[in-house]
């Protein structure tokens, strides 16, 4: 009898579990007593660990490709009438297989420390090996017991499964966005990883830091643009016009991310003037336990989400996990505390380690906003049986003015030298950043723009962005000055050669264009709800939008009533075709927008409800939301930003003075 | 006044400007009521959505009774007491400040404040020792400062 | 400061897993509504059948067992027998079972009576302010009115029939006295 996918992937990892545990051993043995083979053995524990679990997740695939209804995950996720992409990306469409692939994403860095990381720092490396080993292992046990076993059977084998979640087969997004969120998350790993080996090892130095300074950058990448990937899905299929509702779930991701952000600031000021060891200990640390904390609200059932997973077992098993990842960290921290001293201290309130500092601040409180008010209605159920709720009025008006704030603290830190600045290089370095400052306030007034936030953020989006075209701007006189380059070419080198910094000037740019997407789309949208007939016309906000009647459209796996819709007007003239998905299982039917995204407005169509009788008449909304594609361009910008950040220095170093050699780096 | 202190004088007093022109206190429309109110009404049938801003068809009808509940005459509290009623503070989406439960308001300022005020209590401003420097090291300080600035090339060993 | 720094961090963390723990004790889909042990809200709704309009103040003193439902709704559905078999029991006592007809079209709601063998009287809340009215998240829900008209009870999801007799037993002393 041939092995069936689920055979072969039960098989791989219950192989891969005793591996893990081996690893773990071979690794504290390695780093203790400097062992080369028992590094050796560690090693290759890891690339097998690897390469078996990676297996297992394409054997899930397979299974699912071959609708191997026996196996209880397929029959739940996929049904024959599953289109094949779908069917595909249904890999992380539920608990099991998300955590299997998890597992996959975690056991690879693994395996990328264990060849890359350990011989660059022998002893940090390795240990951070045999951290990462334990955290493999939690997650093979996970995997290998019916808490979250994906290969588990089907009791009865249907003829054809269920068929994956509706909302998940609405848009193929979902093939990007928890892979992108995943990796972000799981990469986070790796800092920790270093982090705890230096305070195990009791090094009380920058090393860990250093060495895992490009994988913090990329992780936080990959979070904030698998954040924006979410957010874009929730617009684009959830069909409530709005990109952001603070859902615990989505508050689960940006927890990490904002900490993250502040890490890799304050990274910098440890590594120019050797400060904030401790602090940034503690961020790596908080980071990863958020990323464990989201990663159990989202799957432990105790919040009501869109993404809610039903209740399971693994929820007081992740739950106990966290316990021990914030137990056990902070108990090495505080142990090591005496030996992580900083090398002097912040000088001047006007110094760009100050601002860094208030920057972080700004950071923590704002994830601490985000983290009470989403268990504030657990804690107060729990605590007095009263049910209450927390949304989005409280968010927003408390989190808007801390953005204000960062985005002020962006404009100014950048700017600011090291050690401090005089007043008369303030004024000279301000002025033009601040009458830009003024005519964003008054363009915001001009266009019509509501509020004070909203006029706020133009002016300091202003700002920020002279200030970076500012930055750019001395950069390529310097260059010009220096190396006699062209100004295209002094631009292309600047990205090059000093890509932390320029590329760190991109990502603020991209920062600004989401600021200014939220500002205007919160503030300018125009929303209008009809009941109409075929043949009907109404007008919003210069648009004139026709409705041609509703007709049936039937798909394999799922039937469609869908509104034609024509909008003219303003340079438009677009065909939407907003719709009711009906899909085997649901109840009730999912509503899937149309929308026409332009650079300057998006125009969104809702199918809100129907005559069930005779398709006489439908009730159509439609929302003109302004610049909200600024919101996916600065995703995107700020990625690019990271990208030029993480690349690698060309090796050809310019002679300008000596310099002494870089020491090789996780991630070179 | 230097020409740079007049122009970041003017510039900020347009800011402020604009801002306060822009939160100048208006009597809100019926609309504009309606909006406010059920942005803040939780949708009973969805998953955390307002009443505002969720397409189903419950909200549709909590949005009409709003509707009619302001043309009645009654006020935002009245409005919101009538959904309390049926469903408790749960159909809030935002702890009303007066209770116990408007704690939550309080702790983001107060992590806030606490948080800066530790910051600032870590800066501290480091005495001039050294001799001031003669007007030619001066210059070359300056034009090394604006070349690294420029390049940002690590001054230390051990950072990328 | 380094003390009450470290204190406050253990305390901090300590308060957040005893309340994740305290998380799993409760169900988030389980809300509970105002009303319960309030007076019930009067209306007059028409009939689904078109047959005149049937309002709560006609069954003063009699236990009224209040079922929201809709065609789309497959929970409802498997209820639909439980409900049958308690109406057979009890509607020649003091005890009225009224059907309320949630987000659904006439037409639905009619065929839907007429496919599951529902014979007792079933209304139509057109805007849905009754629903409001009793606090309604989600169908099925059930809500058990005393003879007093104040709101003992309230299920939600599918009921059972051992619920529904265990509620109108508790409530009907009261009316036979």
């Amino acid at each position: 009898m041939t092995p069936s996918f689920a055979d072969l992937g039960t098989a791989a990892l219950r192989a891969a579990l005793p591996l893990a545990i081996w690893g773990i051993g071979a690794a504290a043995y390695a780093a203790a007593k400097r062992d080369g083979r028992a590094l050796a053995s560690a090693r290759w524990a890891a690339l097998i660990t690897f390469l078996l679990v990676a297996s297992a997740a394409l054997a899930m695939v397979g299974a699912l490709v071959t609708h191997d209804f026996s196996v209880a995950y397929v029959a739940k996720n996929n049904a024959l009438e599953t289109p094949p992409f779908f069917t595909v990306i249904s890999l992380w469409a539920a608990l099991e297989g998300s955590i299997l692939l998890w597992t996959a994403i975690l056991a690879g860095a693994t395996a990328y420390v264990a060849w890359r990381g350990t011989p660059a720092l022998p002893r940090l490396g390795t240990t951070a090996l045999a951290v990462l080993f334990t955290m493999v292992t939690f997650f093979l046990l996970l995997v290998t017991t019916p808490a979250a076993d994906p290969f588990v059977r089907s009791e009865i084998v249907p003829l054809n499964g269920n068929g994956p979640n509706p909302l998940l087969q609405n848009h193929p997004l979902m093939g990007l966005h928890p892979p992108l969120l995943y990796l972000g998350y799981v990469l986070f790993s790796v800092p920790f990883a270093y982090a705890i080996a230096s305070l195990i090892l009791g090094e009380g130095g920058d090393r860990w830091l250093v060495a895992t300074r490009r994988f913090a950058l990329v992780s936080w990448a990959l979070l904030g643009v698998g954040i924006v990937a979410g957010a874009w899905w929730s617009y684009a299929v959830l069909g409530w016009g709005g990109y952001w509702a603070w859902d615990p779930v989505e508050n689960a991701a940006i927890m990490p991310w904002l900490v993250a952000t502040a890490y890799l600031h304050s990274v910098m000021v440890e590594e120019k003037r050797r400060l904030l060891r401790s602090w940034n200990l503690s961020l790596v640390i908080a980071t990863f336990a958020l990323t464990i904390l989201g990663t159990f609200l989202t799957r432990s059932g105790v919040v009501n989400s869109v993404h809610a997973f039903t209740q399971s077992a693994i929820g007081p098993l992740l739950l106990g996990y966290l316990v021990a990842i914030v137990v056990l960290s902070v108990g090495l921290l505080l142990w090591r505390m005496p030996t992580l001293r900083d090398a002097g201290a912040v000088g001047a309130p006007l110094s760009r380690e100050a601002i860094f500092l208030f920057q972080n601040v700004v950071f923590v409180a704002a994830t601490l906003t985000v983290l009470l008010g989403t268990l504030y209605p657990l804690i107060a159920e729990a605590l007095s049986g009263a049910q209450l709720s927390i949304g989005r009025p409280y968010f927003d008006r408390v989190e808007v003015p801390l953005a204000l704030a960062l985005l002020f603290l962006m404009g100014i830190g950048p700017q600011l030298p090291w050690h401090g600045a005089s007043r008369a290089t303030l004024e000279r370095q301000f002025t033009a950043p601040i009458v830009a400052s003024a005519g964003g306030a008054l363009l915001a007034v001009a266009t019509g723009l509501g509020g004070a936030f909203a006029v706020l953020t133009y002016a300091l989006a202003a700002f920020v962005a002279a200030t970076v075209v500012q930055e750019f701007a001395r950069g390529i006189r310097a260059r010009r000055t220096l190396h006699g380059e062209s100004a295209g070419t002094a631009f292309a080198n600047l990205l090059r050669r000093s890509g932390r910094r320029y590329g760190g000037y991109v990502v603020h740019l991209g920062i600004v264009l989401v600021a200014v997407a939220v500002a205007t789309s919160q503030s300018k949208t125009v929303e209008i709800e009809r009941t109409v007939r075929a043949g009907d016309r109404f007008d919003v906000a210069g648009y004139t939008v026709s409705f041609n009647g509703l007709r049936d459209v039937k798909e394999p796996q799922r039937d469609l009533l869908v509104g034609d819709l024509a909008i003219t007007g303003n340079g438009a003239d677009e065909r939407l075709r907003p719709a009711l998905v009906f899909y085997p299982h649901a109840t009730q039917a999912v509503g899937s927008p149309g929308i026409s995204a332009g650079l300057r407005d998006d125009l969104y169509t809702i199918l809100i409800a129907y005559d069930t009788s005779a398709q006489t008449w439908a009730t159509i909304r439609v929302l003109v939301i302004p610049l909200v594609s600024w919101l996916w361009l600065g995703g995107a910008v700020v990625g690019l930003g990271a990208v030029i950040a993480a690349l690698p220095q060309p090796k050809r170093r310019e002679a300008l003075r000596p310099l002494a050699e870089a020491p090789a780096t996780v991630g070179d | 006044m230097t020409r740079e202190r007049a122009l970041i004088l003017i510039a900020l007093l347009a800011i402020l400007g604009a801002v306060a022109w822009s939160a100048r206190p208006h009597d809100p429309t019926p609309a504009e009521r309606v909006d406010r109110i059920t942005s803040e009404l939780r949708c009973v049938t969805c998953q955390g959505l307002s009443v505002k801003d969720s397409p189903a068809a419950s909200a549709r009808q909590m949005r009409d009774l709003v509707v009619q509940r302001i043309a009645e005459g009654r006020t935002d509290d009245e409005i919101r007491d009538e959904f309390r009623a049926s469903y408790g503070d749960w159909v809030l989406l935002s702890p009303p400040a007066s209770s116990w439960s408007g704690l939550i308001w309080l702790v983001p300022l107060v992590a806030l404040v606490a948080g800066l005020a530790v910051a600032i209590g870590r800066v501290r401003p480091a005495t001039s020792s050294a001799a001031a420097p003669s007007a030619r090291d001066l210059a070359a300080l300056r034009e090394r400062v604006a070349r690294e600035e420029a390049l940002d090339l690590p001054r230390t060993e051990g950072a990328e | 400061m380094q003390r009450w720094l470290r204190l406050s961090i253990v305390v901090g963390i300590t308060a957040l897993v005893v309340v994740l723990m305290l998380a799993f004790r409760r169900d988030p889909r389980d809300i509970r509504t105002g009303t319960v042990n309030k007076p019930a809200a009067a209306f007059t709704l028409d009939r689904l059948d078109g047959a005149g309009r049937v309002a709560l103040a006609d069954h003063t003193g009699k236990v009224v067992v209040l079922n929201f439902f809709a065609s789309w709704c497959i929970p409802c559905k498997e209820e639909n027998p439980a409900l049958v078999r308690v109406w057979e029991r009890y509607r020649s006592s003091d005890v009225v079972v009224i059907g309320i007809l949630y987000q659904d079209s006439l037409e639905s709601g009619r065929r839907y009576v007429r496919d599951n063998g529902v014979t007792w009287p079933t209304l139509t809340d057109e805007d849905g302010r009754i629903a409001f009215a009793y606090g309604v998240f989600g169908i099925p829900e059930t809500y058990f009115i005393g003879p007093d008209g104040i709101i003992a009870g309230r299920h939600i999801g599918p009921i059972d029939e051992a619920t529904l007799v265990a509620a109108i037993d508790s409530l009907r002393p009261k009316a036979a006295r």
